[in-house]
């Protein structure tokens, strides 16, 4: 689900874009730490790839068909930072030139789907991914991975103020729980043939990845497994949250508010806007900083 | 599969062709965002919006119709959101997702549609978009086609030598499974192949563009004089 521009609430937007710039930043410290340069074009390809594999249709009931999202199944080929690397660069592509997700939902749909989904649909792997129960944990990670980006999405939305009726909320989650399933079987099937092929395109599980990124994956999976159980018990309370915090102006929406924004200098917007921007920054500061402890503490 | 429409209308050569990517980028950025702080109500700010983009689409030349029309693949997304909300008692909020929405749609069309897309991640870069990053986005789009051609190659075999749908599910999921595996597996070769062609050529690590990007002062008399604009106009 790539949410297009002017969806979600200003504040929303504003502080996951001020989250994605330093974690995109982070993954790809990771990945170029962790990549020759030999793999460079590799990436680029496979990001192609999951793009070209949306036309190969799985028939999976009556009359539909599933395709390959892709999340997972990059994970465990290519390793975690270097897949969240290329579901962002996918992700921008599909912004820029298939108008498929806003410009400034950037951030919101990488954090959703390069980093929470790509962390989530690796943490099982990198779990278990080594033993006797293989294919369980592809199948979870390609499950989660889902789950993860489509319940962030939809909680992100909730709390722009995005008015959903909770049969409406119901519903997606059970669709969700249903692409998660078919994007697990398909993974596993995918990956079992790759490996057929050849064996050496599958990554092994890095036993010694880190603790900062199995820190964050954990991270990635409660905040999604929170937005699901939350999205599906109280959308309410989301809104009402939303509300509190100031994410979603209520007042703009409803109060007849034309001879206020036509007054003469709407200051008051300017002032926001400032207050705004300087809470991005410090956003933005705290999770730069945190991404450079992070590094050097791995790099020590 | 041809090459992307919008790439074919960004080789033009009109004003707005030439400006410099990063002024570009900046005041599509100044646009989305004072559209995103406007209220759904605010019918004047939001048609001088309008006016402006198609102002822009007509100083670029681009295919008026064609473009709003690409510009339409957000509305199946925001037409179920907005009937949502409407069902949902909020009428204002249903139309401002949908008209916002779709002006922020045409606003991205028109630089995509006036820079090509080297250029365009050249110019990201230059902004400080993380370099592995753009390689990569680059080596993505170049290849896609590519990809995506010979997916469709596969698709059509398969067409070919299955019978009619609904039965032998299963074997066709597994049948599907094996066509993704031997397509990975080729792109992998390819982009072996790939990488010892651009070694063997010299390749530095980054790619260069065919003219380089020059900032000059009219680039930056277009951004401040769109930027300024935008916000006199929102402020007002």
């Amino acid at each position: 689900m790539h949410i297009p521009d002017n969806f979600l609430s200003t504040p929303v937007w504003a502080s996951l874009d001020a989250v994605s710039v330093p974690a995109v930043g982070l993954m790809v410290r990771r990945a170029s730490r962790e990549l020759e340069d030999t793999r460079i074009p590799l990436l680029g390809v496979m990001g192609a790839f999951v793009f070209a594999a949306q036309m190969i249709n799985f028939p999976v009931g009556i009359g539909t068909s599933g395709h390959l999202v892709g999340g997972a199944l990059l994970a465990c080929t290519l390793g975690a930072a270097p897949a969240a690397l290329v579901m962002t660069a996918i992700i921008a592509i599909q912004a820029f030139v298939f108008q498929d997700g806003g410009v400034l939902a950037l951030g919101a749909n990488v954090f959703n789907m390069a980093i929470a989904g790509v962390l989530a649909g690796y943490f099982p792997y990198q779990l278990w991914g080594a033993s006797r129960h293989r294919k369980s944990a592809i199948f979870a990670g390609a499950f989660l991975s889902v789950v993860v980006s489509a319940s962030l999405a939809l909680g992100e939305l909730l709390i722009s103020g995005v008015k959903m009726p909770r049969p409406v909320i119901l519903v997606s989650l059970a669709l969700f729980m249903v692409s998660a399933l078919i994007e697990g079987a398909i993974t596993v099937s995918v990956v079992q043939a790759i490996e057929k092929l050849n064996p050496g395109m599958v990554q092994k599980p890095e036993a010694s990845s880190g603790r900062a990124l199995a820190v964050l994956s954990g991270a990635a999976l409660l905040l999604g497994i929170a937005g699901f159980l939350l999205a599906s018990s109280a959308p309410d309370g989301i809104q009402n949250l939303g509300i509190q915090l100031g994410l979603t102006s209520k007042t703009s929406f409803h109060a007849p508010l034309a001879d206020y924004a036509a007054g003469a200098f709407d200051s008051a917007w300017l002032r926001r806007a400032t207050a705004g921007l300087a809470g991005l920054l410090v956003v933005y500061g705290v999770c730069l900083a945190a991404g450079k402890m992070i590094a050097r503490r791995r790099s020590a | 599969m041809h090459h992307v429409l919008v790439d074919q209308w960004s080789h033009g050569a009109t004003a707005l062709h030439k400006r410099d990517p990063r002024a570009k980028i900046l005041a599509l950025l100044v646009f989305l965002i004072v559209l995103a702080t406007t209220p759904a109500n605010a019918a004047v700010t939001l048609t001088i919006d309008s006016a402006l983009l198609l102002a822009g689409i007509l100083i670029a030349g681009l295919p008026m119709t064609n473009l709003l029309l690409r510009a339409a693949a957000v509305l199946p997304f925001s037409l179920t959101f907005g009937l949502i909300s409407w069902l949902a008692g909020e009428p204002l909020r249903a139309i401002g997702l949908v008209e916002k929405s779709y002006l922020s749609t045409v606003a991205v069309l028109l630089l995509v549609g006036t820079t090509p897309l080297p250029v365009l991640l050249g110019g990201l870069e230059s902004l400080g978009a993380p370099r592995l990053l753009v390689l990569v986005a680059q080596f993505l789009y170049r290849y896609l086609f590519v990809i995506s051609e010979q997916a469709q190659h596969f698709r059509l075999a398969a067409a070919c030598r299955q019978g009619p749908p609904g039965k032998h599910r299963r074997s066709r999921f597994r049948a599907a499974a094996g066509a993704l595996a031997v397509l990975f597996a080729r792109s992998y070769y390819r982009a072996e192949g790939i990488h010892r062609a651009m070694m063997s050529r010299a390749f530095s690590g980054h790619f260069r563009l065919l003219s380089p990007l020059r900032f000059r002062a009219i680039d930056g008399l277009f951004a401040a004089a769109v930027a300024a604009f935008l916000i006199l106009v929102r402020v007002q």
